[in-house]
């Protein structure tokens, strides 16, 4: 380079990007980085379990049929309670058939036990970062609003109905695009609020329920006192 | 056969049926974001991919001048990973400079590896809403602007930083996203009024829609008066 002042500035601000990209790492990244995890392993859980009924049923499809849920089929299936009837149409595979069944079972077992190692580390870290937030919301809520607000700064600064239609994007757009219905929430949805209600109460619920995520969220960035309690009892009182 | 195009360092080939864009390597044996290189006569090119760069469409596109040169000063706000302007970097050579400028840690990431590799690029880890927070950080006078920002005030950052940085009949180049400005509005709409709005401070040299290679985009190429 022929220009010495090119140089320095080179260097100056390649050193104060770095600092300023090691400051920028903060905890509600690390939480969105959980979240994704954690969607990630359900994937995964669903796919290996499809393919284990897929698999196992050649031997046993009546046991297969029978256990709906993935998790205690799993279960079933490794502490040898899966019994054949006598009429069955499955297959008799030999004990080296089976072999590679049991052992996609366990596998398939381990990832469910960690995928709820994580929800626990998820927890922990919404209490700590967030807790009035998951007072309110609860942990998986909560840390889906900042998963995908982007960040804790960035959802304060929205507007608590942009909160309550985060993760409905979709069908927001379609709104504004072509006129269909508008949707009353996005991932406000598995509230266990709005999951009791009835129908009729759910935009009122899921509006309320996001005027006070939005207030405790700014109480959890500010570092204020713990308001959780009192906001989700308010609510509880009014719709509960 | 590689030769040269029409625009200033940026060379051309033909591939199959298709026409590619090239620029020279900066850096001899390294690719930036998994483009292919082509050597000839000693010299490594780097294949300049239409579909991820916005410049590249457009000069394919038919963009006659994009007005950056040699040994030119580039401020490139919107950078992002550093794909364009990598190519930027190698347009404006050695005796050049890019600041490259971005808003999101994440990709600013990214964006430091390329810098660390071509010594006439620097990171910015700014936003370019604000300019006054920058202005100490890159030289006073650039030949270039370059704007690629998904932001809804687009045109207004870019007239803000042409004001303060850009010399005086020095080119600027907007890399116009419509759908950022507005999701519902008509894109030609869009591009009226912010046609409307630029021109009353810069001259409107060449205006291209990057279609097929970016849907609802359009690119404005100025010259400060």
């Amino acid at each position: 380079m022929a220009d010495k002042k090119f140089i320095d500035f080179y260097k100056k601000n390649l050193e104060e990007t770095k600092r300023k990209i090691k400051a920028s790492v903060t905890d509600d990244l690390l939480i969105v980085q959980i979240i994704n995890n954690i969607d990630d392993l359900n994937k995964i859980i669903n796919i290996l379990a499809k393919d284990l009924r897929e698999w196992y049923s050649y031997y046993n499809p009546e046991f297969s049929k029978e256990i709906q849920d993935h998790a205690r089929f799993v279960e079933l299936i490794l502490s040898g309670k899966d019994k054949k009837i006598k009429q069955s149409m499955g297959a008799e595979l030999s004990k080296e058939d089976l072999k590679p069944i049991f052992n996609l079972a366990k596998k398939i077992k381990d990832v469910f036990e960690f995928r709820d190692e994580q929800e626990i580390c998820l927890e922990k870290m919404m209490k700590k970062v967030m807790p009035n937030a998951t007072a309110v919301a609860g942990s998986v809520i909560g840390a889906r609003l900042l998963q995908h607000a982007g960040s804790l700064k960035r959802l304060i600064m929205l507007p608590s109905s942009t909160v309550q239609l985060l993760g409905a994007e979709k069908a927001l757009f379609r709104h504004i695009k072509s006129g269909s219905k508008c949707p009353k929430y996005g991932v406000l949805h598995e509230h266990p609020l709005i999951m009791k209600a009835n129908r009729k109460d759910h935009g009122k619920i899921a509006r309320a329920l996001a005027d006070k995520i939005s207030i405790a969220a700014r109480v959890d960035y500010f570092k204020g006192k713990f308001i959780g309690d009192e906001l989700i009892k308010g609510l509880e009182e009014r719709f509960g | 056969m590689i030769k040269k195009s029409k625009i200033f360092e940026v060379y051309e080939t033909q591939l199959g049926r298709r026409n590619i864009l090239l620029t020279k390597n900066l850096v001899k044996g390294v690719s930036v974001y998994g483009e292919r290189l082509f050597n000839q006569d000693g010299e490594e090119y780097r294949e300049w991919v239409s579909n991820k760069s916005k410049l590249a469409a457009a000069i394919l596109k038919g963009c006659p001048n994009t007005g950056i040169r040699k040994d030119d000063v580039v401020l490139y706000l919107g950078a992002a990973s550093g794909t364009t302007a990598s190519h930027v970097s190698d347009i404006v050579g050695e005796n050049g400079f890019v600041f490259a400028l971005d808003f999101a840690p994440r990709v600013v990431r990214d964006l430091v590896f390329v810098c660390e590799k071509r010594k006439n690029m620097a990171p910015l880890l700014e936003d370019a809403n604000n300019p006054e927070s920058y202005k100490d950080k890159i030289s006073k006078e650039v030949d270039i602007v370059y704007q690629d920002v998904a932001q809804k005030n687009q045109a207004q950052i870019f007239l803000k930083n042409c004001d303060m940085f850009l010399k005086k009949e020095g080119y600027a180049l907007l890399a116009l996203k419509a759908r950022s400005v507005d999701v519902s509005a008509k894109p030609s709409v869009i591009f009226k009024k912010v046609r409307e709005e630029i021109s009353k401070k810069l001259i409107i040299i060449d205006e291209r829609k990057l279609e097929p290679f970016e849907m609802d985009h359009c690119m404005f190429v100025c010259k400060k008066k």
